[in-house]
């Protein structure tokens, strides 16, 4: 069974070491064809009836993936050699491959070719490892021929001149991609295949490379050694390529070597980088380097204007500024930042787009292959250049294409199509085009997934309530507070008040009087950890989610709706399992201590905010929950205060809500969201156990605690707020959170709606406040800046977010109740959880703002408005304006794209007033103007609203 | 160490003036000599010769390193022997460390020639990449595994079996460099510069017991030597190093005698070095 | 990294519950009182046992026992980096200790009275489980000694990465970072005489590794015994009877 070979590799490591593997050779290693007499096919994965069996080459799996992953490719053998020659080059692209191998319902097998006695192919003198390689390849296809006899045929599928040649030299039958799949006759594959890049094809067979196109546009990207030396030498930077989002032709590299980020500008100092390719730069002499010009709104080289976004509410979102000087439009050397140009891309970011293709006129003729250009939603994607042969179901689809090469001598890179997600406008294909440039998956939860819920339908069981750990508090009035017609219910809450001693027992009074000793608060979380264990597929699923996504029409669930919406959802009137968190406190809602413990609980109201707020309001009313209700209330009045005062940050967020139509979905109605004192209360809440409970954790768990920063706010990402501050003659304190926030509160102006403005202004310039996990920060670094607090984590809302979860877990391990899972050991792993954790936040985010901006698309679409709006920044071709009514920000031109420059308007930097020449009209920066906003197309299929000034 | 009793030593002093060793030996011939090569697959060359019962392994690594400042144009070579106390329970602990120390010295004096370079037996200009930055450091490492007598002999023969079968990657050395810095080098995986071994000279020892001297002493009549010189020559017949051991003091007359015998016993000694180790290269590619 | 592929394979092509290939070989010294080469995989150890002889050290002797004493070296070429110090230092004179203490459980020591064994083994070649090589060896070369033993003494050791149970890992999984399990046990009597782990391992999760470890000590000790067997028909057929 067992047979041993040696062989020496060497690797490099400033030594020159040899290292010794061994490399036993097996004879049971089984060919997967369920037919086959020798082996044993209980773990057969090739089909029954098989005709063909493919052999597959490295190139083909590397350059022709999507078309493996159409169903109409089968019955392949996937030989080991070839998978570890793609994971080494492109570790994308196998996962994908390994996902079709482990999908049961595709009739692909792996075959480990290599350590298998009779298909070991040793390394020969003199020859390449890529040569060997393909050696391999061929004796493994031999051999498949020989061991399945003349029942099937083995065809090899490679489109190597060099490997096809001698396969057929050595009896093997061998057939490029193309010609495999024409014999398939199904020509909708026929647009999946990639087309070879010209630097690898031979002269005849290139097609249709005009003369006059075949001029060189870019420079050659120089060969890996001279890179690597030319990074050790400092001539060139390495760095990740960050195109800036509204201007595709500016890009940042972030270089550690220079300490500062290098600008490049223009398409040809990019010279075929992609936004997040990890690139080589070399510096432009310094006389080249570009002095910043005051920003225009429009980009180079006849690309659209900006768009009308959503109001950004923090620094990531919102367009990027590069900090101007405080003089006035000089030009000094010194401050002008690095620009350099691209001279070799070390690591390629290529994956796949969405978007559609732009509009063209129908070749001559159809059916025949067509040249089109796919543009994709995001901008910092460059056009590229596709084949089809379905020009016209395509023009006015939204497709996804992948790109496969970008040479030379052409100007666009070159791709291939993937699939359709639908018409272009369609509220469903756009919403999944939201989904799919977000990385969010929305596919329905797998069979797996779903074997792990319990059995429905769920009530509490007789056992629930004899585990010990679990307190059996049913007979407490609890409530919960949501938004209007919401199922997944997270929390809920419970107060009362402790007379003084005197009186024996408890008492249910009326109100929280200072003749009262205590008041014990309680705010019960789902308890999703008893449904949801650690290494289950249901748990991997979530991890991988990471946060439930809400767009506008629809949600976008972590867990599986019935866990969602019925078995951990604290609904009324129902027996449900949580987490509580108990506080006993005075009056004066100081917190004297704090308890947590599992329970069974029955909730008594499942309120609306409306519903809420209007109980307290209405003095009439006076049964127990409303009590209950004004005591929360006026508890949390008292914490919100003191966290005010420790210098909490209120800022506003421009959210907005839509009604939609139930029939059509269509939304409307669209206005500002509306926060109430009900909100305020619970919010307060949430908070105080957040905090509670990560102070818990770390205390038990110093280095594998998962909790939440918000790091604080730079000079550079203040200069926005100041630089509009200053010129409205408003003194802003940056120094601490507590001073930022006092003088926002002294921020008053004659209109009323000047606090809520600079408050925004303010909101834009923070960042995001990030997951971490708390062995790799020190403790400063734990800060919470906007909340003002040292610690923070997420804890209140498990069933949308699975931070919550592992801090459940977290928790019950610090109580004793359960053991901590072992992944909280693996800090490596840890911390990759909360990158994970982050980005899904991040993309959760921008999904519900393409879709509520896509809705805003709709809702206006047939209703031209005219309303009130406010400039929040000056360009040199007009502002940008905020429409307080439905939340959004977009540009007002000035002037025309076409008379650019002409010198009618000029900026006053300092006063931040853009005014006209003559000196008769000026627009100063949050001065209120009239707009008119309405839905246009200047380009077919591609609606956009405009705003103009009246 | 043996311990013998005044007959043994009587016999074995009697013995070898009469041309006849305990063990069936004329004065001047070897015990059966065994070579392998490889038997390190980790070494750039690796060798174990086996002499009767003594048995010594013998590997060579080559590492990228800085030249000397005196020569530029060299490559540089230790070599460093190390007793194992298997052989003998004496060597353990720091008990061997005299002896390796000898066993070093004598080795680098008879292989590597003078401070200046010159006259090796080992070809240094070869080792030199790239003249006054790069060159290869060959780290020769003895391991005496059994020892029964004539560890030097074995020691040199396994050394230059060893040298024979190393393989020295090439390199390529990247374009484009400063001049004073440390070039790039891209060592290749497959082609290898084998070591040329003719110049590698090959040690005799001779101990003279009583009147006479002998070849390869096992130990026991090391026990019984006066002096004993070890002379390393190479093929050309010129001798490459000295060394003298023991109490006695030796006549003028004595040691030259002594090395022309040694250049006698040479000549076998090298045909049947070079036929036993290329017949082991020929087993090891097979 | 993965240690184990999907199909079921490690990194050089064993199953999880497999062994490398063994090779023993008795004799290797002939100067020494009883010696043995042991290979698993690439590890290749020398032992050479002298003994039982005078006591060299009279503080040390004992009245009414054996001195056992053993010495741990590798050899300078033995790991891919070239070592500086082969003896002396402090993973040697553990071994060492180790070594001793195992041997010294299975040596009828009360046979021998006022003498001294000396174990010596040398590492040849290093590639994971040098530990449980030299144990091997030096059983065997006791038993070439005829040195009175209860039973013979064999170890091996497994590890635990991928969430699997792998036995007998070598030098790449064992830097893998993960738990390194190494048992010697008595096979006939069944007992343990050495039991190290480093790293973590969850407690159910040690159970399964520790057996699979004594499966692993008693194949190899069905293969000693097949080579002592053989060895002592070598030995009856040279004799002539």
């Amino acid at each position: 069974m067992l047979h041993n070979k040696l062989f020496p590799k060497k690797t490099r490591g400033g030594k020159i070491i040899r290292q010794l593997r061994e490399h036993y050779l097996r004879d049971d290693i089984y060919c997967g064809a369920p037919f086959c007499t020798v082996c044993d096919s209980s773990g057969a994965r090739l089909s029954e009836s098989a005709s063909t069996i493919l052999v597959v080459d490295t190139n083909v799996v590397l350059n022709q993936i999507d078309l493996l992953e159409n169903p109409a490719i089968d019955d392949v053998v996937v030989l080991s050699i070839v998978l570890e020659e793609v994971k080494n080059k492109n570790l994308s692209v196998y996962n994908r491959i390994r996902a079709i191998c482990d999908n049961s319902m595709r009739k692909f097998c792996v075959f480990s070719n290599e350590y298998h006695r009779d298909t070991y192919v040793k390394d020969m003198r003199g020859e390449t490892k890529n040569d060997r390689n393909d050696r391999a390849i061929r004796v493994a296809a031999q051999w498949y021929q020989k061991h399945l006899g003349g029942a099937v045929k083995v065809l090899l599928i490679t489109n190597d001149k060099e490997n096809k040649r001698k396969a057929s030299e050595e009896g093997i039958c061998a057939e490029t991609v193309e010609s495999y799949v024409k014999s398939l006759d199904r020509p909708d594959l026929l647009d999946l295949l990639v087309r070879p890049s010209s630097e690898d094809v031979d002269m005849e067979e290139v097609e249709d490379l005009r003369p006059s196109k075949r001029k060189v546009i870019y420079s050659e990207h120089k060969p890996m050694s001279e890179i690597t030396s030319g990074l050790h030498r400092g001539i060139y930077h390495q760095g990740k390529l960050r195109v800036n989002r509204y201007n595709p032709f500016e890009a940042y590299v972030g270089s550690e070597s220079i300490g500062d980020e290098i600008i490049i500008y223009g398409r040809s100092n990019m010279n075929r980088a992609f936004d997040g390719d990890i690139v080589a730069v070399e510096l432009l002499p310094q006389d080249q380097w570009k002095e910043e010009k005051s920003l225009s709104i429009a980009g180079e080289d006849g690309d659209e204007d900006e768009d009308v976004h959503l109001a950004p509410n923090s620094a990531d979102v919102a367009p990027r500024t590069i900090p101007q000087q405080c003089s006035t439009g000089e030009v000094n050397a010194g401050s002008c930042r690095p620009c350099g140009c691209i001279v070799g891309i070390i690591k390629r970011n290529w994956h796949s787009y969405c978007g559609s293709l732009e509009p063209m006129p129908m070749p001559g003729g159809s059916g025949g292959v067509a040249h089109a250009l796919f543009v994709s939603k995001d901008r910092r994607i460059p056009k590229i250049r596709i084949q089809t042969r379905q020009l016209e179901n395509l023009l006015d689809k939204r497709i996804i294409v992948s790109v496969d090469s970008w040479d030379r001598q052409s100007r666009y890179p070159s791709g291939h199509y993937v699939r359709t997600i639908g018409e272009i406008g369609d509220r469903d294909t756009e919403s999944e085009v939201v989904l799919i440039e977000n990385d969010i998956n929305s596919r329905p939860f797998s069979s797996q997934v779903l074997a792990c819920l319990p059995p429905l339908p769920w009530s509490v069981t007789s056992e629930d309530l004899s585990i010990p750990f679990r307190q059996d508090l049913r007979h407490l009035r609890v409530f919960s507070v949501d938004p209007p017609g919401c199922k997944d219910i997270d929390d809920a809450l419970h107060c009362y008040a402790l007379r003084s001693i005197y009186f024996l027992g408890y008492y249910f009074v009326s109100n929280i009087s200072p003749s009262c000793r205590a008041a014990y608060s309680h705010l019960y979380i789902a308890d999703v950890t008893n449904f949801v264990f650690p290494g289950t597929p249901l748990d991997d699923e979530a991890s991988q989610r990471g946060t439930s996504v809400y767009l506008v029409e629809r949600r976008i669930d972590m867990l599986p709706k019935p866990l969602t919406e019925d078995v951990c959802s604290l609904r009324s009137d129902v027996e449900r399992l949580a987490f509580s968190v108990i506080w006993e406190m005075t009056p004066e809602a100081d917190i004297i201590s704090t308890r947590y413990t599992k329970s069974v609980i029955k909730s008594a109201a499942a309120l609306s905010y409306v519903e809420a707020q209007a109980r307290m309001d209405d003095s009439r009313l006076m049964d127990p929950v409303t009590t209950d209700l004004r005591n929360m209330n006026s508890l949390a009045k008292k914490m919100r205060l003191r966290r005010i005062e420790r210098g909490a940050l209120t800022l506003a967020s421009a959210e907005v809500k839509f009604q939609i139509d139930t029939e059509t979905h269509d939304p409307l109605d669209i206005g500002m969201y509306q926060i109430r004192e009900a909100n305020q209360m619970v919010e307060e809440f949430m908070l105080a156990a957040n905090v509670s409970v990560a102070q818990q954790i770390l205390k038990s768990f110093p280095l594998c605690s998962l909790l939440r920063r918000h790091p604080t706010p730079t000079r550079e990402m203040l200069e926005p707020l100041l630089r509009v501050a200053a010129a409205v003659g408003l003194n802003l304190d940056v120094s601490s959170s507590k001073a930022l926030a006092d003088s926002l509160d002294h921020a008053v102006g004659d209109d009323p709606y000047f606090n809520k403005l600079i408050r925004i202004l303010a909101t834009r310039c923070m960042s995001q406040a990030v997951y971490f996990c708390s062995g790799d920060l020190s403790p400063p670094e734990y800060q919470h800046y906007g909340l003002a607090t040292p610690l923070y984590t997420h804890f209140t809302s498990p069933i949308r977010r699975y931070a919550d979860v592992i801090v459940h877990r977290l928790l019950a391990a610090s109580l004793g109740i359960s053991k901590l899972p072992p992944v909280f050991q693996d800090r490596l792993q840890l911390t990759s959880i909360a990158d994970n954790l982050n980005y899904r936040h991040r993309n959760a985010q921008m999904a519900g703002r393409a879709s509520v901006e896509l809705h805003t698309l709709i809702y206006f679409r047939k209703r031209p408005t005219d309303t009130e709006a406010r400039i929040v920044k000056i360009r040199s071709n007009g502002f940008f304006v905020f429409v307080p009514k439905y939340g959004i920000e977009g540009p007002v031109y000035l002037t025309t794209r076409a008379e650019k420059g002409s010198g009618e308007w000029y900026v006053d930097e300092q006063e931040q007033k853009i005014k006209k020449m003559d000196g008769s009209l000026s627009y100063s920066i949050l001065q209120t103007v009239q707009i008119h906003m309405e839905v246009v197309e200047p380009q077919p299929n591609r609606p956009k609203l405009q705003l103009t000034l009246i | 160490m043996v311990g013998l009793s005044l007959g043994e030593q009587f016999f074995i002093q009697g013995g070898i003036a009469q041309d006849l060793r305990c063990d069936g030996r004329k004065r001047l011939s070897y015990r059966p000599i065994y070579v392998q090569t490889g038997v390190i697959p980790q070494a750039n060359g690796s060798a174990k010769v086996r002499i009767g019962d003594t048995e010594v392994i013998a590997s060579v690594k080559a590492e990228l390193g800085k030249p000397s400042l005196m020569q530029p144009d060299k490559g540089k070579v230790s070599i460093h022997i190390d007793c194992s106390s298997t052989a003998e329970p004496a060597f353990e602990g720091r008990g061997a460390d005299w002896l390796s120390a000898d066993l070093s010295n004598a080795l680098q004096r008879c292989l590597l020639g003078a401070k200046s370079g010159a006259g090796a037996g080992i070809d240094c200009s070869s080792l030199v990449v790239v003249q006054g930055k790069i060159c290869w450091d060959l780290y020769i490492d003895g391991l005496v595994v059994s020892s029964d007598g004539n560890l030097l002999d074995a020691l040199g023969a396994a050394i230059k079996a060893a040298l024979s079968n190393t393989g020295i990657p090439k390199v390529q050395i990247a374009a484009g460099a400063s001049s004073d810095e440390k070039p790039e080098v891209e060592v290749s995986d497959e082609e290898f510069l084998q070591f040329d071994t003719s110049g590698v000279p090959v040690i005799v020892t001779l101990t003279k017991v009583g009147k006479h001297y002998i070849v390869d002493a096992t130990s026991e009549e090391e026990s019984q030597m006066s002096s004993a010189v070890s002379i390393s020559i190479n093929r050309q017949g010129y001798i490459c190093g000295v060394t003298k051991r023991g109490g006695m003091g030796l006549d003028p007359s004595v040691i030259l005698d002594m090395v022309s015998v040694a250049k006698l016993v040479s000549e076998q000694l090298i045909n049947k070095l070079d036929s036993e180790i290329a017949s082991a290269e020929a087993e090891d590619e097979s | 990294m993965e240690y184990v592929n999907p199909e079921g394979l490690r990194v050089d092509g064993r199953r999880p519950m497999e062994m490398r290939q063994i090779r023993a070989e008795i004799g290797a010294v002939s100067k020494a009182d009883g010696s043995a080469i042991f290979e698993m995989g690439n590890t290749k150890v020398i032992a050479a046992v002298y003994g039982p002889r005078e006591v060299q050290n009279r503080s040390q002797q004992m009245s009414d026992q054996a001195l056992v004493r053993c010495e741990y070296s590798m050899a300078n070429f033995s790991t891919g980096d070239r070592m500086r110090k082969p003896k002396g230092d402090r993973r040697s004179t553990e071994i060492s200790l180790v070594i001793r203490q195992t041997m010294e459980a299975c040596i009828l020591t009360h046979l021998m009275p006022r003498s001294q064994i000396d174990i010596y083994v040398q590492v040849l070649q290093a590639d994971g489980g040098t530990r449980s090589a030299c144990i091997n060896a030096a059983t065997l070369a006791l038993a070439d000694a005829g040195i009175p033993m209860r039973d013979l003494v064999t170890s091996c050791s497994a590890g635990y990465l991928n969430s699997t149970p792998l036995l007998d890992l070598n030098y790449v999984e064992d830097s893998a970072g993960g738990p390194d399990v190494t048992v010697g046990i008595l096979p006939k009597l069944d007992k343990v005489t050495l039991l190290q782990m480093d790293s973590k391992l969850p407690v159910d999760i040690l159970e399964n590794v520790m057996q699979l470890a004594t499966e692993g000590c008693k194949a190899i000790a069905n293969y000693i015994r097949e080579i002592l067997l053989e060895n002592t028909k070598q030995l009856e057929y040279r004799r002539g009877s």
